[in-house]
């Protein structure tokens, strides 16, 4: 007799851990937290992101180009060199190339103009990389966006009709999945609350365990316009810094979570 | 007349050298950000038809005054096959509704037996209870065509405005939704 509860009491619990397993397994944030434990177990606590961060921190700190500079005299915001939290305050104005520039375009600019990189040498697989490098050094810190120049307001503006602009053959605009459907699912995933959910926008450049590849917010963007057959935005181009201008801007006062770690 | 002809001509010209797209929504500044996208990112944006114009301009929830007229327009570009038939062959239907890249249906309705269904559209499980009454066949096949005629503004495609589904695979997709023998009525629908 005691044998037979002992059996149902290991079926019960059982169950109920498929039960909450199916559960979890509905929460983006928490299935990545459980991708992240696997993967460090299986590494011996080396995460892919560490990795790009690593070559990120070489690439920035070697002096490379027909100006054989590194890019430690780099100005993203804070002045040269200053790299802690910068992520958080961009995308931002800068008086040197007149442009507003995100983390991406900021890279590029310094590689072109310290470097004296052709425009064509830039390789994006580097870009990348020291986006992540650069972004490990914001982590925990908070996103502080504020457009306040005029060329930032401006901007943000157009950013944000750009963001609810519907076009081509499937009628999408980012608000479609982004505020009108969000926490429904077409597919694996619930759509992240751009507008409210403060984690959506702040946990850019990511590694992303499902393709196994680092993304930055462009990447992402991107890729939105791409599944939804529309061909994508240039990468380093204005419609790319508009969006995540206007989408930065609403994740104002979290904490980054940086580089991010998701699906 | 003659003189009225005249600056209206001008301005067309006007309008089509310096690239203006006829969307009320994108302004002149909004279009030179979207042409800093590239050319073949700009010309699909900037095509952006006056439906798709109005549903951006009112964040998908058209006043009053603009409601009729619109679903009116979407009423219009309804086409049919050529055979008139609404309902096709489920099997070809069913092919359609669980692939990814035809019709996707699967990602947004409950409904399929072969794929776990989403809940961004509402469910579809039994769809066949509504029988094949020639009324039901055309909404069918009307709100896969275009559903901004019935539904203005919301995230399902226009599967035939937009060019994605031909009419007579449309007709395969109601087949596979009403007929009474498709797996679609006969199999129990998948959930998550």
């Amino acid at each position: 007799m005691g044998r037979f509860w002992r059996l149902v009491g290991a079926a019960v619990l059982a169950l109920s851990g498929l039960f909450v397993l199916a559960q979890e397994e509905d929460d983006p944030v928490k299935e990545a937290e459980k991708q992240k434990k696997q993967l460090l177990e299986q590494s011996g606590g080396i995460l892919p992101s560490d990795l790009f961060v690593a070559q990120g921190e070489q690439l920035f700190k070697a002096k490379r180009g027909p100006k054989n500079a590194s890019l430690e005299a780099c100005d993203f915001g804070r002045g040269p060199g200053k790299l802690e939290g910068v992520v958080g305050r961009l995308p931002r104005y800068f008086f040197d190339t007149r442009k507003v520039e995100d983390l991406d375009s900021r890279i590029r600019s310094c590689m072109i103009n310290l470097q004296g990189f052709r425009p064509e040498e830039i390789r994006r697989s580097e870009v990348v990389a020291i986006a992540f490098y650069i972004a490990s050094l914001s982590n925990e810190q908070p996103m502080t966006v504020r457009p306040l120049m005029p060329q930032e307001k401006r901007l943000y503006e157009l950013g944000e009709r750009l963001f609810y602009l519907r076009a081509g053959p499937r009628d999408m605009s980012c608000a479609t999945c982004h505020v009108t459907y969000v926490g429904k699912r077409a597919g694996v995933l619930p759509y992240s609350d751009i507008l409210k959910d403060k984690r959506a926008a702040s946990h850019w450049p990511a590694f992303r365990y499902s393709n196994d590849q680092g993304w930055t917010m462009a990447d992402r963007i991107r890729g939105c316009y791409t599944v939804l057959g529309m061909p994508a935005p240039d990468f380093y181009s204005e419609p790319i810094i508009a969006l995540t201008l206007f989408m930065n801007v609403q994740a104002n006062g979290v904490r980054m979570d940086l580089p991010g770690f998701i699906r | 007349m003659r003189r009225f002809y005249l600056p209206a001509v001008l301005l067309l010209l006007l309008g089509l050298a310096s690239g203006q797209t006829g969307s009320s929504y994108i302004t002149p500044e909004l279009q030179r950000l979207i042409q800093a996208g590239g050319q073949s990112y700009a010309s699909a944006l900037l095509r952006q038809d006056p439906g798709q114009a109005l549903c951006s301009t009112h964040r998908n929830r058209l006043p009053a005054e603009v409601l009729g007229p619109f679903i009116e327009e979407q009423r219009k570009t309804i086409r049919y096959p050529a055979d008139g038939k609404l309902m096709g062959d489920w099997k070809q239907g069913d092919a359609i509704f669980n692939t990814l890249a035809r019709g996707n249906c699967f990602s947004c309705h409950v409904g399929s037996p072969r794929n776990i269904g989403g809940n961004v559209g509402p469910s579809l499980e039994k769809y066949g209870q509504r029988g094949t009454s020639e009324a039901v066949q055309k909404y069918t096949y009307e709100v896969i065509y275009n559903t901004w005629a019935y539904f203005p503004c919301t995230v399902m495609y226009r599967f035939g405005h937009g060019g994605l589904l031909k009419p007579e695979e449309i007709a395969h997709v109601v087949a596979y939704l009403l007929d009474p023998a498709s797996d679609f009525n006969t199999k129990p629908a998948l959930r998550r």
